[in-house]
């Protein structure tokens, strides 16, 4: 007997013998099993994309009778080829945790206590009217998530933006992909990678930029090693700041200081100037080039502001501009030796290669994470590689949907389905589409994440309702959000599933429904949305984040612009939302498509996929010959002349370690989901601090012992972890953030990068002791 | 392969010194009730030698006061 | 060539090198020296001339990172190295002749070193070299059996813990009892990947012991050929379950 088969014929005995027990004695109860519905034989499957990360693999569900019972992979779908990681495979088990929100709260003297939703719902929308009518329509403000479904998504941004009229609305992708988004934006006007996964199996060389995606994008990786072993050639080069599991895996490991992957990427480019490796037919062509300003600041005070401004150059400018960024200079101040710089610029710039560089956080949540981002753009650029199978420069999306519902439906401050508020063209299109007056849509941005949970605290902003993300664990410098959001007169409405430290602090709150409880969208990093419908029932009174914010704009007097059915609404607002990306170079799949197939690239035109922009060949929206940046006036892609600039707070002598925060490979962000899963808070049950071996050696901490992290915001006790899951190199620790009983994000800092106002959760200075 | 599973009953008073005894058994799985003096056994021998074996170490168990068979399979 | 930090370009790539850049090595060391002569005027000018005074310059000097060793995470480093080694046909070896039965009647308790089955003498007196088969596995034509790969070639002083059975008798009888082994298919729902069922010290290289014709044939994995399996498979480490604290 194989091994599968014995175990099913078990599971037969198993169930044969509890179904007549419950027979011969009503009522008894089996550890670990269900007192009622046992599972029976039959299982049928649902798809669905998985709740997790930004690689958006494709599940099938087993529901037996109305529980999820267990998971596959989709082998029909593109994306992970039914592979899944251990979070996905045990994914359904995060709908069963015993404490889950299913009846309302709301908090009377002092005290959440669990209240009809009808009341919850009556009292958010008559809490919104009032602090609109005592104190602006800019005293409301709405906090979602990259987690979002798309109608989620939709319907906050056509309620605040298009009706109440204020720009207050943002997400936590703000602090995940928005350094992206602008890298997007500067580098070819348009947001979303040009490429797709199949670059993936077409690649001789895989760059990994400050992202440890072996425990991050597992499929992706496997997917990676799967092409070195059938290839053989093939070389996965880890660029990072850390040693870890992709360190593991990889052909070459390069250690690099903190901040310094600008000066090293310059490098780069200077190198494959210097030996004529750039692609000048592509140059000449297809690109221009750029600089903006530069001593841009931290964004740490209250109302920064910053506005970059772009000035054309030539390609003697940015030559010139390189010479700074020699691979000895940059050896100097990054720890890379000058070598190993050449190394990888002769990757880039052998014509035979194809490579394609990854990047996820260590890009993004960086004080300089646009200029990052253009930076590896460059490096593409200046060889022509991009926008053909296999060479790619590939940003990764750290959350399911951040791409599909908040830069997709615009759900930040300055966005709208499509385009900006500031311009009246795309004021006019939301308007209409909308039905609403266009003097509704405020053309002046509000308050990126950052600033709006300052305007909280001072009292700009009275009132908050946060979906689907947890900012009491999140925000940097946690303290002073913290107490902000918990001041007198500040009314917090939270929609959660389990009880958390922002369900904690809130007035209201909301009992949603969790992911394959109600229909969805989802969208990933490679421009692939999937639907799921609705697999199992919504328990309690558990109601979906799109009909919440449903039902709270029809009390607010909103009835003719949200006046779908139950039954039809997120096919309904699915049709209305994509009429704002009617367009050969964003076009959405029809409904009925989705609801059919494991997911569908958008462009969608002609009823094709298009895999790679920018290039005729595979995008009907591109003209010409070879290549059309038509994201740009001058269609071309813009290099940009960015420099080196240091981190908002480097380690000196009072704080001497580098602070560095991530994830683990089975935690998913704060945990809330994943801790309630028992084989994945059973391989890591708590956070920690890993330490450099040497550094805890010359402290006197050894593996286990507890340690103060301290900076100059605050301090939090963790036990440190020595050769462990990852390494540090000397003077640098690494917590990861998954764990709400060791807030580390009450020692980092509130920094960001000023053209993005994407948070820097990577670097601050910390000191240690013993505790 | 033969495997069986069973409702097996222990002797007034012994459920926990039964768990242990069928615990101890090579080829066995079981799961106690909570709130019930029975447990589910599970067995799964190679062939049909070590069942015959099984089942005489079944009847030597003084804990054990009855078995009640719940489902069998044997590989033809 | 894998994940070798600090690794000199200078030395033989993996695969046949390009002519260009196999040659560019010698080349670059000239054009870099005279490039140094040439050029030193020009970074000095550049840097003089240069917008704002050049942050690259004024920074501090950071010493190169030294490369860090990746035996961390209980030796996770030996599961991709392995894996890529070796061949297809080992990975797809599937004989039979190994059971869990004979492999835990080695043992004294899940985990403990087994002792040797066979003899490890040659003919004429001198020990084996318990590497030569055990390290890589394959087939012994003179035990004629598949041999089981070691999770830990590191360790070579391999008679410290693995011993052979002389005689048969006790010395005196014995009260030992141990706990039962780790049992198969412990997956958390059916189809999940089941978590590692056993401590992973000395034991953290999954393809020596679950893939390949050495292995017990009840614990061989039927998807040999993935390389990542810590990306599905976690340990079982906590007894517990999640408690949420509220602090608030």
């Amino acid at each position: 007997m194989s091994i599968t088969r014995r175990a099913f014929i078990k599971s037969l005995a198993l169930n044969s013998a509890v179904a007549a027990a419950s027979t011969l004695f009503p009522g008894i109860i089996f550890a670990g099993w269900e007192k009622t519905d046992l599972p029976s034989g039959m299982i049928d499957w649902k798809k669905t994309p998985c709740r997790f990360c930004g690689t958006g693999c494709g599940l099938l569900i087993g529901v037996s009778g109305d529980r999820a019972v267990a998971v596959k992979g989709d082998p029909n779908c593109s994306v992970n080829k039914g592979l899944c990681c251990v979070k996905g495979y045990h994914s359904v088990q995060i709908l069963y945790g015993k404490d889950r929100i299913q009846k309302a709260l709301i908090r009377k003297n002092g005290k959440l206590v669990e209240a009809p939703l009808k009341e919850a719902l009556d009292l958010v929308a008559s809490k919104m009217q009032e602090t609109i009518e005592k104190q602006g329509k800019d005293a409301v403000s709405i906090y979602g998530s990259g987690q979002w479904s798309i109608p989620d998504g939709y319907a906050a941004s056509k309620l605040f933006k298009g009706c109440i009229g204020t720009n207050n609305v943002e997400a936590n992708a703000r602090v995940c992909m928005a350094s992206a988004v602008t890298g997007f934006f500067t580098s070819f006007g348009l947001d979303e990678p040009m490429g797709c996964y199949e670059d993936i199996d077409h690649a001789d060389v895989f760059i990994t930029w400050g992202n440890n995606m072996a425990e991050m994008h597992p499929v992706l990786f496997s997917r990676m090693l799967a092409n070195r072993k059938s290839k053989g050639h093939v070389e996965i080069i880890d660029f990072a700041t850390r040693t870890t599991r992709s360190s593991q895996a990889s052909d070459k490991s390069i250690l690099f200081k903190p901040q310094t992957d600008l000066a090293v990427a310059n490098a780069i480019c200077y190198e494959i100037i210097r030996n004529n490796w750039v692609n000048k037919d592509f140059v000449s062509k297809h690109v221009s080039f750029h600089k903006g300003k530069t001593n841009i600041g931290y964004g740490t005070q209250d109302h920064f502001k910053f506005k970059d401004k772009a000035e054309t150059v030539d390609f003697e400018t940015y030559k010139k501009f390189l010479e700074d960024y020699t691979p000895e200079k940059v050896e100097k101040i990054s720890g890379v030796s000058a070598m190993d710089i050449r190394y990888l610029a002769a990757l880039y710039g052998d014509p035979d290669k194809k490579v394609t560089s990854f990047w996820c956080m260590g890009m993004n949540q960086h004080t300089r994470g646009t200029w990052i981002n253009n930076l590896v753009y460059n490096i593409h650029l200046l060889v022509g590689k991009i926008s053909t199978p296999g060479n790619s420069p590939f940003s990764l999306t750290g959350q399911p949907s951040a791409c599909g519902t908040v830069r997709e439906v615009g759900t930040l401050t300055h966005k709208l389905p499509h385009g900006v508020v500031m311009k009246e063209a795309h004021r006019k299109m939301a308007a209409k589409i909308w039905n609403v007056p266009e003097k509704n849509i405020d053309p002046k941005p509000t308050y990126h994440t950052v600033e709006m949970f300052r305007a909280l605290d001072r009292g700009d902003i009275r009132f908050m309702w946060i979906q689907v993300t947890n900012p009491m664990v999140t925000m940097p410098n946690l303290r002073r959000y913290r107490d902000g959001a918990k001041k007198d007169g500040r009314f917090v409405v939270v929609s959660e599933i389990y009880p958390t430290p922002t369900s904690d602090i809130a007035d209201v709150v909301l009992p949603s429904a969790l992911w394959i409880e109600r229909e969805g969208f989802f969208g990933n990093s490679e421009r692939r949305t999937q639907h799921n419908d609705q697999i199992i029932p919504m328990p309690g009174d558990t109601m979906c984040n799109t009909w919440q914010l449903i039902e709270v704009a029809r009390r607010l007097g909103f009835e003719k612009q949200f006046p779908w059915s139950r039954e039809t609404y997120i096919e309904d607002i699915w049709n209305e939302y994509t009429r704002f990306h009617d367009n050969p170079k964003h076009r959405m799949a029809p409904y009925k498509e989705l609801k059919a197939r494991a997911g569908v690239q958008w462009p969608f035109v002609d009823g094709m996929e298009t895999k790679w922009r920018y290039n005729p060949k595979y995008d009907p929206a591109a003209k010409g010959k070879d290549f059309d940046f038509y994201g740009k006036p001058d269609n071309r892609a813009w290099i940009w002349m960015r420099p080196y600039e240091p981190a908002a707070e480097s380690p000196d002598s009072d704080y001497p370690f580098w602070l560095n925060t991530g994830r683990v490979l089975e935690h998913w962000h704060t945990g809330s989901m994943t801790r309630r899963v028992p084989i994945l808070h059973k391989a890591m049950p708590a956070s920690y601090v890993e330490i450099n071996p040497k550094d805890a050696d010359s402290m006197g901490i050894t593996n286990g012992s507890k340690v103060k992290i301290i900076s100059r915001r605050g301090s939090v006790e963790m036990t440190a972890s020595i050769n462990g899951r990852g390494n540090p190199p000397k003077g640098m620790v690494f917590v990861p953030f998954f764990d709400e009983n060791h807030l580390i994000n009450e020692v980092t800092l509130d920094a960001f990068c000023p053209i993005s106002k994407q948070v820097d959760y990577k670097k601050c200075a910390v000191k240690l002791e013993r505790a | 392969m033969p495997v069986f599973s069973y409702i097996a009953y222990p002797e007034p008073g012994t459920k926990e010194q039964l768990l242990k005894d069928l615990t101890a058994l090579k080829h066995c799985e079981v799961m106690p009730s909570e709130n019930t003096d029975v447990l589910v056994l599970v067995t799964d021998t190679p062939d049909e030698a070590q069942e015959k074996v099984l089942q005489e170490k079944f009847k030597k168990l003084k804990s054990l006061q009855s078995l009640g068979m719940t489902y069998g399979h044997t590989d033809e | 060539m894998r994940g070798k930090t600090g690794e000199s370009i200078m030395e033989k790539p993996k695969h046949e090198p390009m002519h260009e850049p196999g040659k560019k090595p010698g080349k670059i060391f000239l054009i870099f020296a005279g490039l140094c002569v040439m050029a030193l005027p020009f970074i000095v000018f550049a840097a003089i001339s240069y917008e704002s005074p050049s942050i690259v310059a004024a920074e501090t000097h950071t010493p190169l990172i030294e490369s860090q060793s990746l035996d961390f995470d209980h030796k996770g480093n030996t599961i991709f190295e392995t894996h890529d080694q070796t061949s297809k046909e080992y990975i797809e070896g599937i004989s039979t002749d190994r059971t869990l039965e004979a492999f835990y009647m080695l043992r004294q308790y899940p985990g403990s070193p087994p002792y040797i089955p066979h003899k490890e003498l040659e003919a004429d007196g001198v020990e084996m070299e318990c590497l030569t088969c055990h390290a890589k596995g394959g087939w012994s034509a003179e035990l004629k059996g598949n041999t089981p790969v070691t999770p830990h070639p590191e360790q070579l002083s391999c008679r410290q813990c693995h011993v052979k059975m002389t005689v048969d008798s006790l010395f005196v009888d014995t009260d030992w009892m141990s706990i039962m082994p780790p049992k198969l298919g412990r997956s958390h729902l059916p189809g999940a990947p089941p978590p590692i069922a056993h401590d992973l010290q000395a034991r953290g290289n999954c393809i020596a012991c679950h893939v390949g014709p050495g292995t017990v044939s009840a614990i061989r994995v039927d998807h040999p050929t993935r390389g990542n399996c810590r990306q599905c498979h976690v340990p079982d480490l906590h007894p517990g379950l999640f408690q949420q604290e509220s602090t608030f």
